[in-house]
């Protein structure tokens, strides 16, 4: 047992020692070589060698994902040197089957900006290079210039590609309205959610109908949509439609209703209270948050604690309701108590 | 008799030690290019863009606190200081028996606060829900005790948001933590339903966080120098390879995002286990496989905070044996997904790998110790065969423990250098120093496992210096 014991502990050691020190000094020396590195503040000069052996790597078609990434730092690199060959070679690496080395690609075409990248930019994102959201987040970020190549996708035959085209439409309000109108009767509930969005960031009569009439959506996610955009284009003239959503079957639409009515104000506070009677136990209880969160609540509780609206609006809340309301004054007396 | 049994038990362990050791190195392996791969992937992103657009997906953080009064302000205040877009705070705090609740009531100006809850998971009793007047995003929950998938159960059905990020009431984040963590999600959320990642270990999460990245000081005492390099091992050179290989099978507790449709739908976290997150992992594994869908669960290379750990020995050990039981609660829990093709890489290789390194390795530990002294105070083993075989152990785990120290320093430079070479010198001497502690502790762990316990055994807090 002896030998067998020590010719295993032998091998180990002699194969577990110089690992230790071999990646003991790879590290300290790494580090510093990096921290040196860091210091340095002016940017290296690539030379002619340099460029030829990173646009042979950004060239090459790697099959490995260690290879399509080297690609990606060569192209990084190359972008970082102003290389004139970088719209020709970025176009492989966007088209990569791994969407996280498209999606690298997309982030260095958001970097550089220039008309052709965002010509890319869009393409990909009709083409469904990479993650779509990426793209998108790009564009947005080079807002005004993607303009005229956005309103293109409106028209294109995939619904995915409309969405997104009426999505980023949201930072153009000038651009497109009648399309981006028509799109809200689009036949994918997804367009018209987007559309309907990009709506809330304009104004006018056609604008306000197109939204109300999606509030009756038969799609939960349009309607969600609907009501947030609803409450900042049509203010409180849309506050009744709004608080009916409060009684939608989808929590989704009833949450939205609910953040577009305390956008509204004190201004939403006879919608609101016109719901405290509707049947819906949610609906009554969302109005009563609403209630509170608008300060209706607190303020009748101060000036006329016996009225029976507010009775109303803590059987509507629900049996913490009135609870929390009396602590909450409570505080309030006690900070005036010690402000006097 | 004595003398060949003596022989064969040690031949056995000795077989186990290299079987583990060899798997190790090749999850080692593994983990370095998942690493590279990632290193390159951050390298290319763009933190500003993902932290402005209004197309980063938004989160509800879920912080469960119970009796966490010394460290649940630095806490939430450095979740509130968060960089992402749309992100919203929920502090549940569990039934704290200290003043856990009011600590938070003070520090950030909380008034009562009444909202619908949907009640898509059971959870005990709400008591109150406050929400604060400063930060819009804050919301403080105080419920009846439960235990922590109770509260993050909660925390769940109180969240307004598609994905959920369930943190310790004892870390303090990285500013950019969230969009570290959501960077890989935004890209694919169809099939990316969670996230975890690396964390520091701190006596003082405070005073660590408080450094910038690449300044980072690691705690003076050896003690914690130790735990911190478990981590580092732990994550760097496991859970980023089971990563790579589909079978990332522990979302800590510490730091996990999911996605909630997927929460919802196994039922939340368990309240059966003595811990949660191991046994969500495995049962969202577990649904997601058997139904063939396609999903990924992934664990990042980024540090994303400093947690506290136990600045005793006892506080440890206590620590620890929980995490111990908790495996075996769970590998035993999900036995049917053993060496079952179905499973794929989580049934073939996750499972029997955490049988047989986690499950099984303190009746081995223990068992080594037992037969090498024996074999040695026999005569059947010379002491310097002995004092070898321990040598090659100990540098064997300092190899291993490098290759996460390197790994680590690669993505994110994190550490002074001067902790680099303390980490680097004292990882030989852990063979005796810290692995006494922790298969104590793993024994322990296994023992009341067998007993049938599953009470919590929170360690208690440690006095933090101001920061």
């Amino acid at each position: 047992m002896n030998d067998v014991v020590r010719s295993v502990a032998l091998v180990l050691l002699a194969l577990s020692v110089p690992a230790w020190i071999a990646l003991s000094l790879t590290i300290v020396l790494g580090r510093l070589r990096y921290e040196r590195r860091r210091r340095v503040t002016t940017t290296t000069r690539l030379g002619s060698r340099a460029v030829a052996r990173l646009v042979r790597r950004a060239r090459r078609r790697p099959r490995t994902e260690w290879g399509r990434w080297r690609r990606v730092a060569a192209l990084r690199r190359l972008v970082e040197a102003h290389h004139a060959e970088v719209p020709r070679l970025i176009r492989p690496v966007l088209e990569d089957p791994d969407p996280r080395v498209a999606t690298a690609a997309i982030r260095i075409l958001g970097n550089i900006g220039d008309g052709w990248a965002i010509a890319l930019l869009v393409d990909a994102l009709r083409r469904g290079y990479g993650s779509r959201s990426r793209i998108a987040a790009e564009l947005e970020r080079l807002a005004p210039a993607p303009g005229p190549e956005l309103v293109r996708l409106l028209r294109d035959w995939n619904p995915v590609v409309r969405f997104w085209g009426a999505t980023l439409l949201g930072r153009y309000p000038e651009r497109a309205g009648s399309t981006v109108i028509a799109l809200t009767w689009d036949p994918d509930p997804n367009v018209r959610a987007a559309a309907v969005e990009t709506l809330g960031t304009r104004s006018g009569s056609a604008v306000g109908a197109a939204i109300l009439a999606r509030l009756d959506d038969s799609e939960w996610f349009v309607r969600v949509h609907a009501a947030r955009s609803a409450g900042r284009v049509l203010g409180v003239e849309a506050a009744p439609t709004i608080a009916r959503l409060l009684a939608d079957e989808h929590w989704w639409v009833r949450t939205a209703a609910k953040d577009a009515l305390r956008g509204l104000g004190p201004a939403a506070v006879p919608s609101l209270l016109a719901i405290l009677a509707h049947e819906d136990r949610f609906a009554r209880n969302g109005a009563a948050e609403v209630l509170q969160d608008v300060g209706f609540v607190d303020s009748l509780a101060l000036e006329n604690p016996s009225s029976p609206l507010l009775e109303r609006i803590y059987e509507a809340g629900g049996e913490r309701f009135r609870e929390v309301v009396g602590a909450r004054l409570r505080d309030v007396h006690a900070e005036e108590m010690r402000a006097a | 008799m004595t003398r060949e049994v003596l022989t064969v038990l040690v031949l056995v362990c000795l077989g186990y030690l290299l079987l583990t050791n060899l798997t190790y190195v090749a999850l080692v392996l593994v983990a370095a290019v998942e690493n590279v791969v990632r290193r390159h992937e951050r390298a290319s992103q763009d933190f500003e863009v993902l932290g402005e657009s209004r197309f980063t997906i938004p989160v509800s953080v879920i912080v469960a606190a119970y009796d966490e009064e010394s460290a649940i302000v630095s806490t939430v205040t450095s979740l509130l200081a968060l960089e992402y877009p749309e992100f919203e705070v929920i502090v549940v705090n569990d039934g704290s028996r200290d003043r856990t609740l009011a600590r938070v009531i003070e520090a950030f100006d909380l008034e009562p606060y009444e909202v619908f809850v949907r009640r898509t998971l059971p959870t005990g009793e709400i008591r109150a829900i406050y929400r604060s007047r400063r930060h819009r995003n804050l919301l403080l929950v105080d419920k009846e005790n439960g235990g922590k998938a109770d509260a993050l159960n909660a925390g769940i059905d109180l969240a307004r948001y598609r994905y959920v990020c369930g943190v310790d009431a004892d870390t303090v984040f990285d500013r950019r933590a969230l969009l570290k963590g959501m960077r890989r999600v935004v890209e694919d959320p169809a099939r990316i339903i969670g996230v975890t990642s690396h964390l520091a270990i701190a006596q003082n999460p405070e005073r660590v966080m408080a450094a910038p990245a690449g300044r980072r000081p690691i705690d003076g005492r050896p003690f914690f120098v130790y735990q911190h390099l478990d981590y580092l091992r732990a994550f760097f050179n496991n859970r980023l390879a089971w990563s790579r290989l589909g079978f990332m099978l522990c979302s800590v507790g510490a730091f996990q995002i999911w996605r909630r449709d997927v929460l919802e739908e196994v039922g939340g976290y368990s309240r059966t286990f003595t811990c949660e997150d191991i046994e969500l992992t495995f049962r969202v594994h577990e649904k997601y496989l058997r139904e063939g869908r396609d999903y990924e669960i992934h664990c990042l290379p980024d540090n994303m905070g400093a947690t506290e750990g136990p600045d005793t020995v006892r506080k440890l050990v206590a620590q620890r044996e929980r995490w111990q039981r908790v495996i075996d609660e769970t590998v035993w829990s999900f036995r049917g997904m053993w060496f079952r093709l179905r499973y794929g890489a989580v049934g073939l290789i996750g499972c029997p790998f955490y049988l047989v390194t986690e499950v099984l390795a303190p009746a081995f530990e223990a068992l080594s110790i037992v037969s090498l002294v024996a074999a040695a105070a026999l005569g059947l083993l010379d002491p310097s065969a002995l004092v070898l075989m321990l040598a090659a152990v100990a540098f064997l785990n300092a190899a291993l423990t490098a290759s996460a120290i390197l790994l680590e320093d690669l993505q994110s430079r994190t550490y002074r250098v001067r902790d680099l070479v303390r980490m680097l010198l004292l990882a030989p001497l852990d063979l005796v120093l810290y692995r006494p502690i922790m298969v104590w502790a793993r024994l322990k762990g296994s023992w009341r496992f067998l007993r049938g316990d599953k009470a919590w055994h929170k360690f208690e807090r440690n006095v933090r210096a101001a920061a």
